[in-house]
């Protein structure tokens, strides 16, 4: 089920969130774990029962690693019994065939793919459940309630997009969460403003890229036109979904992490991953590159270890070459400037946001590629190759189309309007005017937002391919 | 007012505005018929456990829940003035206005759609024309082309698009009448021309078909509330328009029919229509795949056969005053070789009329 619903909006969510308030404090977590299980049946009914097998597989070895927690090495085995099951199900359902395509390509030998639908959310909550089973590993208590948790590892805000929330973030929570007036209110207020972000900027900006897509009359502007677009577009559509579930959590007393931190405002690359998707970066971080050794380590371990990371960070985006390709390359850039380019960039500052918009620009041409091919023909056309005229009328037409929705988009993956609302709200007159206005700017959102999806306009949500 | 106050009144506005809309998803009586869309809103899936396992139920449950939801119509106006007038889109869902007209964006030329328009002409012609005395093929611009440069709308070049398809009907004589019309011979709201603006088109295939015909009409008006196709598409609130039926002689004396055995009498305007979810369709009861008008007024010996779309029903008339018989045949929703092995070709003019939009989206013909 899509949040850019009516059928989330004004059927699924309403219906949740009485039953929840109106349970007793210890069946809250019940109903959220039987309402996730029917929000993600609603999109995979079959694959709903992968899930609960993944839930009771997490559940099982967490409670066997905790009692062998005298025991190092077969704690160690369960640990890694655990992690190699739910790695299994996600390299089968999501890169069977990437590997069965490229042994054939390598022996040149007939191959059968198994054309397997990827179970939407498998590399969200797959992430979660090794999460779980690795903190149970270092010392975190294990979870003794199934319903608790089931309820983390499924809980519908964020199942199927993220952020993936680490278990040690929520493990308190999960037994003792408060809700009040305050945390809804501003959950209302996060909820909105994700599905704003996401109905009234993204799809918008996901129009334009599916124009540029279908065009036959491309130009080297158009290119460029649809690079910015695309990126503006992953990013609101990703970063909406991401306050959406931050903003469901919050209403449910939940506390999750922020997963953006207006990444188009970076210096380097190196900030750029650190304020684009956290919760995955950090989930790397924690998860592989310190257990390899991190930083602490002689120059080629630490690029080895480098490159393994950014090898898995842009596998786990999709099983194509192009995905592999767009995690090396910032291996690469990561690389260069830890050796010398980030002391070039800390010199000139303009020169270092020039640097990272283009190399955000190419490298989510590179990502939103089908294949290695596409993407090569994409870069191409951007710097003219193949014949490809510099200028097309449908170029100026969808500029002039679109202008406002980019300017908009572009404005708002700034701080800028955080900023100044932050220092109007300093002033007493203003602040009070703020407070009167937002409810009823709300509504009218919700009004606006309801209006686009009664339309009935392109919506899918990026983020559930991965 | 205090943060405290703020956040309970957020809370409260919040889950007001959703639990009204969705008991009002609930309990409000569902339309049969959608006018403004012209369509049937899709009805609520049969629960079965085969259409939840394969996905069936969700997709339909959610397109159920899209086309009955509450004030549906005031959503969509929301939607379209939100994305002119805000977001200063110069289009929605690919349709604009200018000038009071409404148009769809018909961009760009689709050289292959233009292709195999032209193969399945071609194939009539090989097989069944071969005894006709001539062949005619005549393009009938859509709106898009009177507005697109003054609006600043992506447009296809209509020279292009006739030298392009006169190519592909190389045994046609190609009867030019983009000079003859103008924006004002359209309906605002609607692709289709107006019949009333269209007497000086018919005159000139008649003349360029070596037959003329009477071109003083006079004008009934059917209704003055008409909206179009491209009403629905737009969203915004528009006024109506009228509809007008040109009558003369051979019109009024004319017997349409749409059956091969000649039996089953029509009108040839079916003011029962006027009223209907498209009003449009009074010309010849719309867009029917076989009719037969005769014309006993006219003793020329000349008949002639129209290929056509539904552009036709409103001129077929006004042709009527040049020929004994005309026909006319729409091979979109019948396959030509059972149309055309019921007609006699042998002798007759034979004219191939489409619009734009049609051959340009040409998967439709048969």
């Amino acid at each position: 089920m899509l949040f850019s619903s009516i059928t989330f909006l004004y059927y699924f969510l309403p219906a949740v969130l009485i039953l929840y308030f109106i349970s007793p404090k210890k069946l809250k977590n019940a109903v959220l774990l039987l309402s996730s299980l029917f929000f993600y049946a609603w999109g995979e009914p079959k694959y709903v029962v992968l899930m609960i097998v993944s839930i009771l597989s997490g559940y099982v070895f967490g409670l066997l690693i905790e009692k062998s927690r005298e025991n190092k090495s077969l704690r160690l085995t369960f640990c890694f019994v655990s992690v190699a099951i739910s790695l299994s199900f996600l390299l089968y359902f999501k890169y069977a065939d990437f590997f069965i395509e490229n042994f054939g390509r390598v022996t040149g030998l007939p191959v059968t793919l198994l054309n397997i639908a990827l179970p939407i959310g498998i590399s969200f909550y797959t992430f979660q459940i090794i999460s779980y089973t690795v903190d149970v590993y270092r010392g975190e208590p294990a979870q003794k309630n199934i319903i608790s948790l089931g309820a983390y590892i499924a809980m519908f805000p964020q199942l199927i997009a993220g952020p993936i929330v680490r278990y040690s973030d929520v493990a308190r929570q999960l037994g003792d969460r408060t809700l009040s007036f305050a945390k809804a209110s501003y959950g209302i207020r996060r909820f909105m403003l994700g599905l704003s972000k996401k109905i009234l900027i993204a799809n918008q900006l996901g129009e334009l890229c599916n124009i540029f897509r279908e065009s036959d009359e491309k130009s080297v502007m158009f290119y460029w036109l649809y690079a910015v677009a695309f990126a503006l577009h992953i990013y609101f559509d990703f970063s909406g979904y991401s306050d959406m579930a931050i903003g469901l959590g919050k209403i449910m007393g939940f506390d999750f992490l922020e997963n953006f931190n207006y990444p188009f405002i970076s210096k380097s690359v190196t900030e750029f991953w650190r304020r684009w998707h956290m919760s995955l970066g950090t989930w790397f971080r924690d998860y592989l590159y310190i257990p390899l050794g991190g930083n602490r380590v002689k120059t080629p371990r630490w690029i080895f270890n480098i490159l393994v990371v950014w090898l898995a960070t842009g596998f786990w985006h999709g099983a194509e070459w192009n995905f592999i390709v767009w995690g090396l390359m910032f291996a690469i850039l990561l690389m260069a400037e830890k050796f010398f380019l980030k002391k070039i960039l800390d010199k000139v500052k303009p020169l270092a946001h020039l640097y990272v918009a283009f190399v955000v620009l190419v490298s989510f041409v590179i990502f939103n590629a089908n294949d290695m091919t596409m993407a090569i023909s994409d870069l191409g056309g951007m710097f003219g190759a193949g014949g490809v005229p510099f200028v097309s009328a449908p170029f100026f037409y969808y500029l002039r189309d679109y202008a406002l929705v980019l300017i908009l988009a572009a404005v708002g993956s700034t701080p800028l309007l955080k900023t100044l609302m932050e220092k109007l709200c300093k002033k007493p007159v203003l602040s009070k005017v703020i407070n009167v206005a937002e409810p009823v700017c709300l509504m009218v959102l919700l009004a606006v937002v309801t209006a686009y999806l009664v339309d009935g306009s392109f919506n899918p949500f990026l983020y559930f391919r991965f | 007012m205090s943060d405290k106050i703020r956040n309970i009144i957020m809370c409260i506005s919040f889950s007001l505005a959703v639990g009204v809309l969705a008991l009002l998803c609930l309990v409000l009586p569902k339309e049969e018929f959608n006018f403004m869309e012209r369509r049937e809103p899709k009805p609520m899936p049969k629960l079965t456990a085969e259409s939840i396992l394969n996905g069936s139920f969700m997709s339909n449950f959610e397109e159920y829940t899209t086309d009955n939801f509450p004030f549906r119509k005031e959503f969509r106006a929301l939607k379209a003035g939100t994305s002119k007038y805000v977001f200063q889109k110069m289009d929605n869902n690919g349709v604009y206005m200018w000038d009071g007209y409404i148009s769809s964006m018909e961009y760009p030329m689709d050289s292959d759609s233009l292709a195999y328009a032209g193969s399945r002409f071609s194939y009539i012609n090989d097989k069944y024309l071969s005894e006709a005395k001539n062949v005619y093929f005549s393009l009938i611009p859509d709106k898009n082309a009177f507005m697109a440069e003054e609006s600043g709308h992506l447009s296809m070049n209509y020279d292009d698009f006739a030298d392009r398809m006169t190519e592909m009907v190389p045994f046609a004589d190609y009867i030019d009448i983009y000079p003859l019309l103008s924006l004002e011979d359209y309906y605002k709201t609607d692709t289709h021309w107006r019949q009333e603006s269209i007497a000086d088109v018919a005159e000139h295939l008649l003349t360029s078909m070596g037959t003329s015909g009477d071109n003083s009409y006079t004008e009934e008006v059917l209704t003055e509330d008409f909206r179009g196709v491209y009403y629905g598409q737009y969203a915004l609130p528009v006024p109506g328009e009228k509809i007008v039926c040109l009558s003369n002689e051979a019109i009024d004396s004319a017997v349409v029919y749409d059956d091969f055995q000649d039996k089953n009498e029509i009108p040839v305007y079916n003011v029962g229509l006027a009223d209907s979810k498209d009003p449009y369709e009074v010309y010849l009861s719309g867009s029917l795949s076989y009719l037969k008008i005769k014309n006993p007024l006219q003793s020329n010996g000349r008949r002639l056969v129209v290929f056509r779309d539904s552009f036709t029903s409103s001129l077929a008339p006004l042709l009527l005053s040049g020929y004994e018989e005309v026909t006319v045949l729409d091979i979109r929703y019948q396959m030509p070789d059972v149309l055309c092995s019921k007609v006699n070709f042998t002798d007759a003019d034979v004219l191939f009329i489409y619009s734009a939009q049609v051959l340009n989206n040409s998967e439709t013909i048969k």
